[in-house]
């Protein structure tokens, strides 16, 4: 880039309804982010566990998202009806992941807490593996996808999902809009349940001293179990606004792409900080849309800026900060 | 590693056997086992890091994809001073140059980091170099689908440079026969002669790990695996020693990569950058055994050979059970969906869901892996104990 492009960018930029359509993409972004990287950074807060099957649970509650929607709206289902049940269809993922959650935590992950955590990353990662053939088996078996989109699925979103919208001089689409405002309700939510509830509690307790709350007399085992499905749930509903959105949508490759969003926001963050995911969530949203901003508008001719842009910025923040933002040095002790 | 060599006369014998088709289904082919042979070698080298220092490289797919496209560049003329007619000899020697000035860059950082941030960020270099390939112009016309050699160069030889007696050219398709094996008159075919060709490699790569593993920097590389706190303070700079290790299977991974493209002669981001491609070695290593060096190429030879078994090409299981069972079996109802779906859905190349379930039940019963738990059952290493081991059983039968 030349120092005359430079200025180009920067004039460019400058005009306030580029830089409200960048700040309005990275807020959707952002707020999917958040989304998509708390359950996974809950579950390390807590547990010290690295959940490699985060993403592949967010792509099961893409496909659950979709089902549900699938067997309850029909073609005369009404539009305020419609929002009803995409609602449901939120809930309902999120208690059926929640369980997923919780029998993958007492089955497989309970009988490798007294072994080193490489075992737990690996093990989640065998979970991958079969997960993301399970779903792979059923996508076939009911002749779901031909190709990536998931035609039956996509035509029961509610209407204003798919309608667009200005806000601010910016037209945008009601889903984008929908997505920022769900994603302040989950941080809110998870606000809520770290300070508010037991368990909430208990994660905070035990991301400062894992040993001193076990001694404390907190029944860790039921602990984890829940932390361990509430995480995965929060997986899924991300998972069921990803699926009506076109710039991801549902495929088993979804798991892998969410999966390494996450990682990237959580470990730029800090593990195991709630308050870092958020914050690290704002900066790769922002960066992000920054990137596709200067690709879409030819200042980059580089396809693919915005999807490397999130690694660099990872791979710079751990350059000068080891431990992520707001992460404490040697979280978990490894 | 004698077994090895022998397999391709085994599987050649038994292949013309009565049962010929039975094993064709069983055993995987000749052109599978250069796949373990390549494959294996990468997976040598990851546990070679990961298995002996303890550090997980999530991102070795890195090395391996390094490798295997500067083999492609260097032959479609894409790289400066490297030519279509450089040797391939030095073409791996560069690969593994090239991995070890990567690995040397990817370390320097990532070793300020241990435990989960240092697996997390050598899995975002791989994922950077990732999205990279997948989008650099210059590797061809439509970088996602990769590149490939075409037919206008000769096939890679893997020998003496210089000395034409002494060169096996690895020729998948490329000419039919390969000549003859200097000094013994005995005709290879293509897919033998390759398996030769790069086995050659892998033995001498894997030698050279193993020469290290036990050495006394390899004794420094499990100290620091075991403690490593503990070997801070007996004196050894750990820093320095991670990243020799790091670099030492860095080249290996980029030799490996190398020997995939000279063998295949075409790569894809998909098969050499990709996480699962790591996850192929994690997979191998944990099978095999992860701080067992030969482990990893056992493991990945399992690997392949459950993959082979299920395949949907036409030696895979599936086509065989159509063949096999008749229509009436094929078309029975169990449970509402007739025999022959159930084998297109659950056993035509599903091989990952089966490995992933064998994978899962190694981490939570066999964490030492096939070789490891040998190793431990024996009290030794195989090829030392299992002889004797033999040897008394059957003295102990005679008695």
């Amino acid at each position: 880039m030349s120092g005359i492009a430079v200025v180009d960018v920067l004039v460019d930029l400058l005009d306030p309804s580029t830089l409200a359509g960048i700040f309005l993409g990275a807020f959707s972004k952002s707020a999917l982010y958040v989304m998509i990287a708390s359950g996974l950074s809950l579950i390390f807060g807590l547990m010290g566990v690295l959940n490699f099957a985060h993403g592949s649970l967010t792509m099961l509650g893409a496909y659950l998202g979709g089902a549900v929607m699938v067997v309850l709206v029909s073609g005369g289902t009404g539009g305020p009806t419609r929002l009803l049940l995409f609602f449901v269809a939120i809930a309902a993922t999120f208690a059926l992941l929640t369980l997923l959650g919780g029998a993958i935590e007492v089955t497989l992950i309970r009988p490798l807490y007294d072994r080193a955590p490489l075992f737990q990353i690996l093990l989640t990662f065998g979970v991958v593996l079969v997960l993301d053939e399970l779903v792979r088996i059923a996508v076939e078996l009911y002749g779901l996808q031909p190709r990536t989109d998931w035609q039956a699925a996509f035509g029961t979103a509610p209407d204003f999902l798919a309608e667009w919208y200005t806000v601010a001089g910016v037209t945008t689409r009601g889903l984008y809009l929908f997505e920022g405002l769900l994603g302040v309700l989950a941080v809110v939510a998870i606000w809520a349940f770290l300070t508010r509830t037991r368990y909430g509690l208990y994660i905070r307790a035990g991301s400062e001293d894992p040993e001193m709350t076990r001694a404390l007399g907190v029944d860790v085992r039921r602990a984890f179990t829940v932390v361990f499905g509430v995480g995965a749930g929060l997986a899924g509903v991300a998972g069921v606004v990803l699926m009506w959105d076109p710039r991801f949508g549902a495929s088993v490759p979804l798991g892998v792409e969410t999966l390494l969003v996450a990682f990237v926001v959580v470990i730029i963050g800090g593990l195991g900080s709630f308050r870092g995911t958020v914050a690290a969530a704002g900066i790769v949203g922002l960066t992000d849309a920054f990137a596709t901003w200067l690709f879409v508008n030819d200042h980059v001719a580089f396809a693919g800026l915005p999807e490397m842009v999130s690694f660099v910025v990872l791979v710079g923040v751990l350059i000068v900060r080891p431990q992520g933002l707001f992460g404490v040095a040697e979280v978990g002790g490894h | 590693m004698a077994f090895l060599a022998v397999y391709p006369v085994l599987y050649a014998t038994l292949v013309r056997t009565p049962l010929g088709r039975e094993f064709d289904v069983i055993l995987p082919g000749a052109d599978v086992m250069v796949t373990v042979l390549y494959v294996g070698l990468f997976a040598i080298s990851f546990d070679f890091i990961s298995g002996y220092t303890g550090y997980l490289s999530f991102g070795h797919s890195l090395f391996y994809g390094t490798g295997a496209y500067l083999v492609v560049l260097a032959a479609t003329e894409k790289l400066p001073l490297l030519g279509a007619d450089t040797p391939f000899m030095l073409l791996l020697l560069l690969a593994g140059v090239v991995a070890v000035v990567i690995a040397l860059a990817v370390g320097v950082v990532s070793f300020r980091l241990s435990g989960v941030y240092f697996a997390m960020i050598t899995l975002g270099f791989a994922e950077v170099a990732h999205v990279f390939i997948r989008n650099w112009d210059r590797v061809s016309g439509n970088p996602r689908d990769g590149a490939s050699v075409g037919g206008g160069v000769d096939a890679f030889a893997v020998g003496v440079p210089g000395v034409d007696a002494l060169q096996i050219e690895l020729g998948r398709l490329v000419r039919d026969s390969l000549g003859t094996v200097p000094g013994l008159g005995v005709e290879l075919d293509a897919a033998a002669g390759s398996y030769y060709g790069v086995g050659l490699m892998v033995l001498l790569s894997y030698l050279c790990m193993q020469r290290i593993i036990h050495s006394p920097f390899g004794r420094v590389m499990i100290a620091v695996r075991e403690n490593e706190e503990r070997a801070r303070a007996v004196g050894y700079d750990v820093y320095k020693f991670k990243l020799v290790a790091f670099a030492i299977s860095g080249f290996f991974a980029g030799v490996a990569g190398a020997l995939f493209a000279g063998y295949r002669r075409s790569v894809a981001p998909v098969n050499t950058f990709d996480l699962f491609v790591t996850a192929d070695a994690l997979l191998a290593s944990i099978v095999g055994g992860l701080g067992t060096l030969a482990g990893p190429l056992y493991g990945y030879l399992f690997t392949a050979s459950v993959e082979g078994v299920l395949t949907t090409e036409s030696d895979g299981i599936a086509r065989y059970l159509r063949d096999a069972l008749g229509e009436g079996t094929l078309a029975t109802e169990v449970g509402g969906v007739s025999v022959a779906e159930l084998i297109n859905v659950f056993v035509d190349g599903r091989a990952d869901l089966y490995l992933g379930i064998v994978f899962i039940l190694f981490v939570l019963y066999v964490p030492r892996g096939i070789l490891g738990t040998l190793r431990d059952r024996l009290g030794g290493h195989v090829a030392d104990r299992l002889p004797d081991r033999v040897r008394a059983r059957i003295r102990g039968w005679r008695k």
